[in-house]
């Protein structure tokens, strides 16, 4: 596999510059002749299709709901991070720059977050021109915060809703495309297969979610903006659709993946209540600004919080990381709530959660002065656990909430296949092995508007396409193999539900690649994963039904994850460092933080297929930092 | 802690594929407690089902945290269940006691179209936003974000109507299926951002067309979608946009 | 002027209704007018007949009249258009169980039937009223219809379906006009609930007569003013 990272040449200020100058360009007149695949919804897939309908290219949209507004973007809370420094407190592109790079470990390509951190100006004017209605001050300007552990306030915010207004803003202005006729959308399609030609990307066969039929769409390029794969874990805050079904169909086809170990767990989720939990609720990060984080000092202490007299108290948080205090990245805060129930100081009924305290907050600000902040918070908390948060501590645990890894992307966003891209969450490219809050939408943004719409006609202008149809072998040949994947579950009739096999996989992943991994724990769980593979393919149940049928879908995703459990463990096994999110119980310092091991992981790992049944292969992409050098990242 | 558990029975609203209509199913499922969410008890039942070779109910979810709009039920003939202003999602079955009686229905309206049990097709709220609900500025094109300040009291108000997330509980609840509540969010909330002053006639007059030919109804102002809708989104919104459609015919050259 | 603008408004769900919505309000204006007139023959024959004389004197009153008649038609014409819409638009199936979701009034509920209510009063009353043989004059003819039982029961439904009909169809026309305030509306809630509790007054006054309260009145005044001569 060869990795050209395609890097512009000249100092990192000007990369962006030089690419957009010396790229070449379509055409107008030629542009509609252009059919652009676009496989997800969400603010990269939204976005991109409006950039690129509204340069007038025949863009094809599909998406699993019923609408294309439901993507799981959607559902982001806490803001956009961007260099606007409108609060003059020594805000920068090279500051947002510098501590997107080190928040990410020194694990991310520094081109591609310099032009990220460039882009999210942009971003800004452009959202607030396509109405979104973002928090403003009393002289009618924007409103900022801090978020995530930054020492500025860079992070735009509408509400607790910020994903949702980006979104509706994305898709507001993809429908302005489609009415347009530019951007034609399919709804309630999966996207099971991607055709390679002549070795380009040039279409993809879809399930039809309410006919059940599989459907073929040509086009000369296809851009996945799938979202992440947090689902492997069974319980994370991404929603049920949420799957690495397409990724992992383009990883097959002979897409790179990249560091599918390094998995977010966020902080301050609900904790679960029992067995039948579906999926875990997460609460903006931005309550660790005003909460406190605590266990009892005690082991087993069950008395209820209000007993548990001051001094009993541990503040963790406060007491391990003074300067940042409850402030601390994600990953650091999660990491040491799973110290503390590790240590037996877990609270609640089942032990697996710590408290987030606002009763000092309370009365210091009052208690309608938290309820403006975090009313909504409070009472999402409220609906679920039954319990007042302002009355009594909250119990939050961490859950898997955001992947970094993802298909290997160049500066372009192009996979190592030809005229296959990933953008946004999908892709790989800018949060290195730890993302910072309110960077999320900042990628999938700035993927999708911005860099795509520069990139993409580069590509198209540069490639030779020869004529494809629906009949040539390559289609063919795709639909042949999901029709048989499709037959081969419904013939099965076993006896478990492809549920409950993503709750064990979900358990596997959890209790042996979750928060900290071990080359024990990641070699048990590399022998549990293929006997958990064997037993789905021979007895999973999937109702016998070719058209609407919900198991069925879900039942195409395990399958799926579990192939790609293999892959991230693997991939967890093979860095034995610790860094960002992934923390290994063997690169520790003498205090128990995590190790990074620049001298030998320095490196992208790009995992490439090499055929069923085969050990993938290793490839690597060297990281060079010629702007910021890597040091130890400490919250001390 | 071992919490009691309840059971419940339930009145479900089954109907085939292509069909044109459909019948209620009993089901009998024990072994609940009240942390348990209404979705997760459908989880459970439908496990259960699959356990014993059956047919799982056709029902749709996906954030589980009441934001992307997907769920929506008809519980005891509540929109969205009992829960003022929440989504079906956000409901738990803390809310039952043992052997309630809980009837189970789809959102019911003309322009929302059945495709299997629980499951409709909304694609006609969207065919209302492409007609325009959005601000035309081409990617690239904007001035600065600050170039234009805006009222905090009014940036407030557009995020109130701007919440909505087309779950489409409104025209369930709405005796005439109008998307009187969904259409005027979107128009109240563009017209209240000076970005969206510039087509604000236009946009009125299209959006409606759009949604009367789309079949939606008109509105009697009964307020039964302010009551239910999940994201408290106000009449305001209706209020608003019947102004914006009279400037739109009287004052304007459109 | 172009035509086209005017003409397509009611070719649209929200310019159907405030077709409706305008035509009420005004209609609702002479309902008020209409109440004050009446409350005069509460004055007695004189003062009654003084004021429909003077009223009848005015030459512009049979082109009022025709502008009235257009008011109703209207009203009527983009009720039933909204009506016939809203039937054709709504679910296939009522949901099985079903209920309000806490945003109906009694009012609102009750507007078409209240609406055909109306419309049934406003025939009798047109027939016993304005077509009937004013010979005896005006005071004389209606308060000799107060005295008659069914009269007086179908005044007293015809004002309670009036009344539950401006409940919801006051504020609900502001609305529809796009006049909706956080200050101003509940100001308009108000004021639409006392219009509608007016209306009762009809009633009122036809319980009035049919009590014989004017006769017991003009007894008491009668003796008052004996008395004062003794």
């Amino acid at each position: 596999m060869k990795l050209d990272s395609k890097i512009p040449s000249g100092n990192i200020q000007q990369k962006w510059d030089n690419y957009k100058f010396n790229a070449k360009l379509v055409n107008p007149n030629n542009r509609k002749k252009f059919d652009i695949i676009i496989v997800g919804s969400g603010l990269s897939g939204a976005s991109a299709a409006a950039s690129l309908g509204e340069q007038g290219y025949n863009v094809k949209l599909f998406t699993i709901p019923d609408s294309p507004r439901r993507a799981h973007s959607i559902a982001a809370q806490g803001g956009i991070n961007a260099a606007k420094n409108y609060k003059y407190d020594g805000d920068s592109v090279y500051r947002l720059f510098y501590d997107t790079i080190k928040g990410g470990d020194y694990r991310a390509r520094e081109a591609n977050v310099y032009r990220l951190a460039q882009i999210s100006n942009q971003i800004i004017d452009h959202c607030v021109a396509t109405g979104v209605p973002f928090a403003r001050e009393y002289g009618g300007l924007l409103a900022n915060r801090s978020f995530g552990g930054a020492q500025v306030s860079r992070t735009f915010y509408a509400r607790g809703q910020t994903g949702q207004q980006l979104l509706l803003g994305a898709y507001s202005q993809m429908m302005r495309q489609a009415a347009a006729g530019t951007v034609k959308i399919f709804p309630r399609r999966e996207m099971l297969d991607i055709v390679i030609k002549d070795g380009k990307a040039r279409g993809i066969i879809v399930r039809n979610l309410v006919t059940g039929e599989l459907e073929t769409y040509l086009g000369h390029a296809v851009l996945l903006c799938t979202g992440g794969y947090a689902n492997v874990f069974y319980l994370s805050t991404n929603a049920a659709n949420c799957n690495v079904s397409a990724a992992w169909a383009a990883y097959k086809k002979g897409a790179g993946f990249a560091n599918p170990c390094f998995t977010q767990i966020h902080p301050t989720c609900i904790p679960r209540s029992g067995e039948h939990q579906s999926k875990l609720t997460l609460m903006s990060e931005s309550l660790r600004n005003d909460g406190r984080v605590w266990v009892p000092k005690k082991k087993g202490d069950s008395r209820n919080p209000s007993e548990i007299p001051e001094d009993e108290r541990d503040y963790y948080l406060e007491r391990i990381y003074p300067a940042f205090g409850n402030l601390v990245p994600r990953d650091i805060a999660s990491r040491a709530a799973k110290r503390m129930i590790d240590e037996g100081r877990g609270v609640g009924p089942t032990g697996q959660a710590v408290y987030l305290d606002f009763a000092d907050a309370i009365a210091k600000q009052g208690e309608d002065k938290i309820k403006e902040k975090y009313g909504n918070l409070f009472d999402m908390y409220y609906r679920i656990t039954d319990e007042n948060g302002y009355k009594t501590p909250m119990r939050i645990y961490p859950a898997p909430h955001y992947t970094m890894g993802g298909l290997w992307v160049d500066y372009e966003l192009m996979t190592t296949v030809e005229g296959l891209f990933a953008l946004g969450e999908a892709n790989f490219s800018d949060h290195g092995a730890n993302r910072l809050g309110a960077s999320a939408l900042m990628q999938g943004l700035a993927d999708g508007y911005f860099v795509i719409s520069a990139t993409l006609p580069n590509y198209l202008a540069n490639a030779k396409f020869n004529s494809v149809s629906e009949s040539d072998d390559e289609f063919v040949h795709a639909r042949e193999s999901v029709s048989s994947k499709i037959k081969k579950l419904l013939s099965i009739k076993g006896s478990k539900t492809p549920t409950e096999f993503h709750r064990e996989l979900g358990n596997i992943m959890w209790d042996l690649c979750g928060m900290s991994r071990s080359e024990e724990s990641l070699k048990k769980a590399l022998k549990e994963i293929p006997k958990l593979k064997e037993e789905f393919w021979q007895n999973v149940y999937v109702p016998q039904n070719e058209k609407f049928n919900q198991t069925l879908e879900k039942a195409l995703k395990v399958a799926d994850f579990i192939e790609f459990a293999q892959l991230l463990v693997k991939d967890a096994l093979e860095r034995r460092e610790s860094c960002g999110g992934h923390f290994r119980e063997e690169s520790t310092t003498k205090e128990g933080e995590a190790k990074r091991d620049d001298e030998n992981f320095s490196f992208v790992s790009v995992w490439e297929y090499a055929g069923e049944g085969k050990e993938p292969i290793l490839n690597k992409e060297e990281l060079k930092f010629e702007n910021l050098k890597p040091t130890v990242r400490s919250y001390k | 802690m071992e919490k009691k558990t309840f059971g419940i029975t339930l009145r479900v609203w089954k109907q085939e594929q292509g069909e044109q209509t459909g019948h209620f199913e009993i089901y009998k499922i024990d072994g609940l407690t009240g942390d348990i969410s209404f979705l997760e008890m459908l989880d459970i039942l439908n496990e259960k089902l699959l356990k014993e070779g059956r047919e799982p109910i056709a029902v749709e979810s996906d954030c589980r945290e009441g934001i992307c709009g997907c769920c929506g039920l008809v519980i005891n003939g509540d929109v969205h269940g009992p829960d003022e202003h929440s989504t079906v999602c956000q409901l738990h079955m803390r809310r039952f006691k043992d052997k309630d009686v809980i009837t189970i229905e789809p959102f019911r309206a003309a322009p929302f179209p059945p495709i299997k049990d629980l499951v409709i097709d909304r694609s006609a709220m969207d065919s209302i936003i492409k007609a325009g609900g959005y601000i035309s500025v081409n990617t690239g094109s904007a001035p600065d974000a600050n170039s234009i300040p805006i009222e905090k009291a009014q940036a407030e108000k557009a995020m109130d109507f701007a919440a909505c997330i087309g779950c489409g509980a409104c025209v369930a609840a709405c005796p005439n299926s109008a998307a009187m509540l969904f259409t005027g969010a979107k128009i109240a909330q563009l017209s209240l951002l000076p970005q969206g002053n510039p087509e604000r006639n236009i946009r009125v007059l299209n959006m409606v067309k759009a949604m009367d030919s789309l079949g939606f109804g008109n509105c009697s102002n009964e307020y039964e979608c302010e009551a239910v809708c999940p994201k408290e989104i106000r009449i305001s919104a209706i209020a608003k946009m019947n102004r914006e459609f009279i400037k739109a015919n009287f004052a304007s050259e459109q | 002027m172009n035509f086209k603008y005017i003409v397509r408004m009611p070719f649209s769900s929200i310019g159907r209704k405030i077709l409706m919505a305008s035509s009420g309000l005004l209609l609702a204006l002479f309902m008020l007018v209409h109440l004050g007139e009446n409350l005069l023959i509460l004055k007695g024959e004189s003062a009654y007949n003084g004021w429909v004389d003077l009223l009848l004197s005015n030459p512009l009153i049979p082109a009022m009249e025709v502008g009235l008649l257009v008011l109703f038609l209207l009203h009527i014409f983009f009720g039933l258009w909204v009506r016939f819409e809203d039937w054709k638009n709504s679910r296939k199936r009522n949901y099985e169980v079903n209920k309000s979701q806490g945003g109906r009034t009694i009012g609102s509920a009750t507007m078409l039937y209240t609406a055909f209510a109306l419309l049934l009063y406003l025939v009798y009353h047109m027939i016993h009223f304005r077509f009937a043989d004013h010979s005896m004059g005006f005071y004389q003819m209606v308060t000799e219809a107060f005295r008659d039982k069914f009269f007086v029961s179908i005044y007293v439904l015809g004002a309670l379906a009036l009344a539950l009909h401006l409940s919801h169809g006051f504020q609900s026309a502001f609305q529809t006009l796009g006049i909706q305030h956080e200050k101003y509306t509940p100001v308009i809630k108000a004021t639409g609930w006392i219009v509608s509790a007016l209306m009762i007054l009809f009633a009122f006054i036809s319980i009035y007569f049919f009590a014989g309260f004017d006769a017991k009145l003009q007894y008491e005044q009668e003796k008052v003013l004996e008395t004062v001569i003794e």
